[in-house]
């Protein structure tokens, strides 16, 4: 089985161990029964069956961003990509059915779109809230309750790097820091050089 | 010529005679029937050793139940008839093909979500034994279409469908009519089936074979693909071989109705 890496084109500049990673993350990822099944890749005409098509493709789309650690998806993009694009068995989605799709995710609260033309989008396949309670526990953990962070420190940190919130992107990981806010958990502020947050 | 008397005495005589066979005939009869008690004790006693004996063995031993099965037939006997009785209480014969009847509901009701309420015996044999865990009992095909045979009778929508020399399993009532059944029978070698495979193999016109479609596509047995080279593909979950091996996803089973 010839295998080709996602993205080939543009990572080609990258690190031989990013690509080895990128692989190896690529390989792991455990694809649900559909995938393999023809038709999953063809928007059904019968309602019922739609439905639970629909359902199946929200759920892998969120498992493989899960996987990946993807937060944002261009819908063009998107159409190469293995999730949408099954190069083993010559389906891919469409992209009106791609659009599908992500209103679908909308409509769950795990897509939001960048702009008005709907050609890019963020994808949450966690909430705001689960991440701000996956940073609070680590904060409360390590006994730093009354520490101020940067943001950077949070996302890109040493310290965090076994974490799950290690390398989350900045817009999300304000709106995680926003929901701790709303708990009376954390205050975000404005250091020198941009955002900060303490936790209570 | 000696007339034999018909006074009174002869009559009283012709009486008695009669008393004394009517005693004799009862003395027969308790004869007989304390024979027959003696009998039927014995025939018991022998029923018990042997429902005992082999009561392990019916649920042991799928080839058991066979040549058992054969055996009641060639008397007349359907064990599976009642639920009560010498056969399925003192044998089990019952209680083994009933427990097997619910895993069977189960496992379908588990699937029907993917594949539309129709399934291969193999992959309903595979998931049996799955349940069942490795150290089981056997269990045979012959015994999983028994079992759904009764639950057919039983008015449970069951039905079972010859296909490529082994079955397919309904376990919905879907209207399923010969049209239908023949075209499953068709899309059984590939897992799917196109209008022109139908026509070429069947003779018919197109409108009779997209209509069968329609109508397994409405019933959710099939899948459409537009993207197969040249015409429309109808694929049956059902018949799709990688189902086998996987297992219910999460989401399915979220989405299983009780």
């Amino acid at each position: 089985v010839s295998y080709t890496l996602p993205y080939r084109n543009q990572n080609s500049t990258l690190q031989p161990e990013r690509r080895l990673t990128e692989f190896v993350l690529e390989m792991s990822f455990e694809w649900p029964w559909q995938y393999n099944f023809p038709p999953f890749f063809t928007l059904q005409p019968n309602v019922d069956t739609r439905q639970k098509q629909l359902a199946a493709w929200c759920s892998l789309a969120l498992s493989y961003c899960r996987h990946r650690k993807l937060y944002t998806l261009d819908v063009l993009e998107a159409q190469e990509s293995p999730v949408f694009n099954n190069k083993k068995i010559e389906r891919k989605l469409s992209v009106e059915a791609i659009q599908v799709v992500f209103e679908e995710l909308r409509k769950k609260g795990n897509l939001e779109w960048i702009d008005k033309n709907k050609t890019r989008c963020l994808i949450m396949w966690r909430r705001p809230e689960e991440w701000g309670s996956l940073i609070y526990q680590w904060v409360s953990k390590n006994g730093m309750i009354n520490s101020v962070f940067t943001l950077y420190e949070l996302s890109n940190g040493d310290d965090t790097e076994n974490e799950e919130f290690h390398g989350l992107e900045e817009w999300m990981l304000l709106r995680s820091l926003q929901a701790l806010q709303a708990e009376g958990k954390a205050e975000i502020i404005t250091l020198d050089d941009g955002k900060g947050v303490k936790f209570f | 010529m000696h007339r034999r008397g018909v006074g009174a005495g002869a009559i009283a005589k012709k009486k008695l005679a009669e008393a004394k066979y009517k005693e004799r005939g009862t003395v027969l009869a308790e004869d007989q029937i304390v024979q027959m008690s003696k009998q039927l004790e014995t025939f018991k006693t022998h029923l018990e050793e042997f429902a005992s004996k082999h009561k392990q063995e019916i649920r042991k031993s799928s080839q058991f139940r066979v040549q058992f099965q054969e055996m009641c037939a060639t008397i007349g006997v359907d064990p599976l008839a009642s639920g009560k009785g010498f056969w399925s209480e003192m044998l089990g014969v019952g209680d083994f093909y009933y427990e097997l009847g619910v895993q069977i509901i189960e496992v379908c009701l588990a699937l029907k979500h993917r594949n539309g309420g129709l399934i291969t015996l193999d992959e309903l044999h595979q998931r049996v034994l799955k349940g069942r865990g490795k150290f089981a009992q056997d269990v045979s095909q012959d015994d999983l279409i028994r079992a759904i045979k009764k639950l057919k009778a039983m008015g449970n929508g069951f039905g079972v469908i010859p296909v490529g020399g082994s079955y397919l399993v309904q376990s919905v009532p879907a209207e399923l009519n010969m049209d239908h059944t023949v075209v499953l029978q068709l899309a059984e070698k590939k897992g799917y089936v196109t209008v022109s495979e139908i026509r070429e193999s069947l003779k018919w016109e197109k409108e009779r074979a997209c209509h069968v479609l329609d109508h397994l596509l409405k019933e959710g047995l099939a899948w459409l693909d537009l993207q197969a080279a040249g015409e429309p593909q109808y694929w049956l979950p059902a018949l799709f071989s990688e189902l086998s091996c996987r297992d219910v996803t999460p989401e399915e089973a979220n989405q299983m109705t009780p």
